[in-house]
């Protein structure tokens, strides 16, 4: 499998800050992997993905997303990647329908084929018949979907998913989780994966990395660390190696 | 393609607000009726308008008769005549009831004619050696009309009240002088037949409001508050757009926004754009508030003058500078109330300064300094250009210029600090 994601020696300092919030960051992602990135609150996961979105830059290292850099060539590593971020980034105000007509423009998508997209995914996700209702009016499980759908629209080569099924329902997230590992199989879609529900990671990610103060502290195929660590699920391996202490006081 | 759309979303986003559109279009319509109502008056009593004035008529004769009429025909005042005593008229005067008092003696009108014969008869006889008539001597004592004024009046607005009724009461004696003189003349003359003195003056003063390009338009509460609170109005687009700016942030979709290759400028601009076509449409609106509804009240109808490209480029000028702004703050701002505070004070403290509430020609010269520093000083200093002395590009260009500056400084302060915050 060729490589998708190459992060090499990646370091981010924010000024002021007493330590560096990624410390010597070096992993790859494969084409078509599904990647777990795990790690306790404050280990770096976010401004990790940040850097990897090219919202800012590395302190030092480089990542190449197929071989490009953000620094040099911004456009084409953007067009690779959708982003589905924890929040629920839509407008609410405006209808399913509205805001991903709106988001498919700001691809540089338009026409018909922007529609029947809009229309695929509405469909397959269940909320066709919901899609000309406001995001306000919407359940949190409808919210999280429209979401979803709001970063596969332009058919990224990686999505990048941050905690994609927080705070929804088990018929939600059951949707969301079959519909991604479909995405996967079917097109080959590389998946970036961060979340504190191991179990579900566990299930859905065919590699994982744990990070923690900004680390790598492993990475490897996810039956693989499971067997090597001699543990029984991914909970344990993450307990055994990060601790039970708590990071965000 | 994208910019079209990003407008077409802010426009969806904005019609579906209500308390934004409250904000944005019923605020500043409510803000011109009550502020233009309630400063009329203070406008007219500068200007032209109706001062209240009490005659207490003793005399009943020639000189009260003619005071009364000159008064009437100055339209200066609403009169009103009731019979008081000194102390009664003092009391009407002092409780605001009227602004002036004047109280005409008894027999003031015959002591006049009295005096004048006097005189006359003195004069006549230095020229016919009549040494009586000149040996005699003249009462010089004076006539006294007593005027009362409202504590609370100004010492100018006093002075030219009391020249206008002193200037009445000369042309009376004058009268009286002439009237004597006649009668003397027609003693000494009794088999002629004089024409009547023509007692018109000779000398007239021209007044005209210095004006550019024959424009004659006289300054009025319409005239200031309509474009006055229009500014206001769209610098107050401040506070939604930086919301909206906030928003975005808040919920990561300006996360999204900037992971996609060179959208989140594109939003910006369609942002930037929306509210500029708001601003526009918030002035057309005010414009028709003076235009056709203010005269609905009572008050004059606002003369938007003759250059209507000017008019719209100061429009558009300043649309920018509160866009611009708006942007600025909604970078800065952490959070929806911390925009919203800032901007308010920030956009109120930039419109008492710059003459919104208070017209920069009544405010102190300490204040009219400070008020060059406002944009919304500009954006009125234009206005007025294009009302009441009907600029044109030539004239206004300075004021433009400033505006535009604003924008683009607030415009790169904005990027600036984007760029520091994302270096950080």
């Amino acid at each position: 499998m060729s490589i998708l994601v190459d992060i090499q020696h990646v370091s981010k300092k924010y000024k002021d800050a007493p330590r560096a919030a990624v410390n010597d960051l070096t992993f790859s992602i494969d084409k078509g992997n599904v990647f777990g990135l795990l790690g306790p609150n404050g280990a770096g996961k976010t401004t990790f993905i940040s850097m990897l979105c090219g919202l800012f830059p590395t302190s030092s290292g480089e990542i190449y997303i197929n071989g490009k850099t953000h620094k040099t060539h911004s456009k084409e590593c953007k067009q690779v990647i959708g982003v589905v971020p924890q929040e629920i980034a839509l407008y609410p105000k405006l209808t399913a329908w509205e805001n991903l007509m709106f988001l498919g423009h700001m691809y540089g998508l338009s026409g018909t084929s922007l529609k029947e997209n809009v229309k695929d995914n509405l469909r397959i996700l269940g909320l066709e018949e919901n899609m000309h209702q406001k995001i306000v009016s919407y359940s949190g499980g409808m919210k999280r979907r429209v979401n979803l759908i709001a970063g596969l629209l332009h058919n990224p080569q990686l999505l990048i998913l941050d905690e994609p099924t927080v705070g929804v329902d088990v018929q939600s997230k059951q949707a969301i989780i079959e519909h991604l590992k479909k995405l996967n199989r079917e097109n080959g879609m590389t998946i970036l994966y961060t979340s504190h529900h191991l179990e579900e990671a566990e299930d859905f990610c065919s590699h994982i990395a744990i990070i923690d103060d900004g680390k790598l502290i492993t990475q490897g195929a996810t039956k693989q660390l499971i067997a090597d660590n001699n543990c029984k699920s991914i909970e344990e391996v993450y307990l055994k190696i990060t601790g039970v202490k708590f990071r965000d006081k | 393609m994208k910019l079209l759309y990003s407008i077409y979303k802010e426009y969806k986003v904005l019609t579906r607000d209500r308390s934004g559109l409250a904000i944005t279009f019923i605020m500043p319509t409510v803000l011109i009726l009550i502020i233009t109502l309630i400063q009329d008056t203070t406008f007219r009593s500068v200007n032209e308008a109706s001062v209240p004035l009490l005659i207490v008529d003793r005399d009943h004769d020639s000189l009260s008769n003619v005071l009364e009429i000159s008064l009437i025909k100055s339209k200066f005042f609403v009169i009103t005549k009731k019979q008081l005593s000194d102390e009664e008229t003092k009391k009407e005067i002092a409780t605001g009831h009227f602004f002036i008092g004047i109280i005409i003696p008894e027999n003031t009108s015959k002591k006049l004619r009295e005096k004048s014969s006097a005189r006359i008869s003195k004069l006549l006889g230095s020229f016919s050696g009549d040494t009586s008539a000149v040996a005699e001597p003249l009462d010089t004592s004076k006539l006294k009309v007593q005027l009362y004024f409202d504590p609370i009046t100004k010492k100018s607005f006093k002075t030219t009240i009391s020249n206008s009724i002193e200037r009445i009461i000369s042309q009376i004696e004058m009268q009286s002088m002439v009237s004597s003189l006649n009668e003397k003349m027609k003693e000494s003359f009794p088999l002629a037949t004089p024409s009547k003195l023509e007692l018109t003056p000779i000398v007239s003063l021209t007044e005209e409001y210095a004006s550019y390009n024959n424009s004659t338009i006289i300054p009025n509460s319409v005239q200031h508050n309509v474009p006055a609170w229009t500014l206001f109005a769209m610098f107050f687009i401040c506070i939604p757009l930086a919301g909206n700016i906030i928003r975005e942030r808040d919920d990561g979709s300006a996360f999204r926004l900037l992971t996609m290759p060179g959208s989140y400028m594109i939003v910006i601009l369609g942002k930037m754009l929306t509210y500029v076509i708001v601003s526009l449409i918030q002035f057309a609106l005010m414009l028709c508030v003076g235009v056709f509804i203010l005269p609905l009240l009572g008050l004059q109808e606002l003369n938007i003058g003759n250059n209507l490209p000017m008019l719209f480029l100061v429009a558009f000028s300043s649309g920018l500078a509160a866009t611009g702004f708006g942007l600025l703050v909604g970078t800065i701002a952490t959070s929806h109330d911390q925009a919203s505070l800032f901007g308010a004070v920030f956009v109120i403290i930039l419109a008492a300064i710059g003459g919104i509430w208070v017209p920069t020609f009544v405010m102190p010269e300490v204040m009219k300094k400070i008020a060059v520093i406002s944009p919304l000083n500009w954006g009125l200093e234009a206005f007025y250009g294009i009302f009441l002395r009907n600029f044109g590009f030539k004239e206004i260009f300075p004021e433009v210029a400033k505006l535009l500056l604003f924008f683009a400084a607030s415009l790169g302060g904005s990027f600036l600090y984007q760029k520091y915050k994302r270096l950080k």
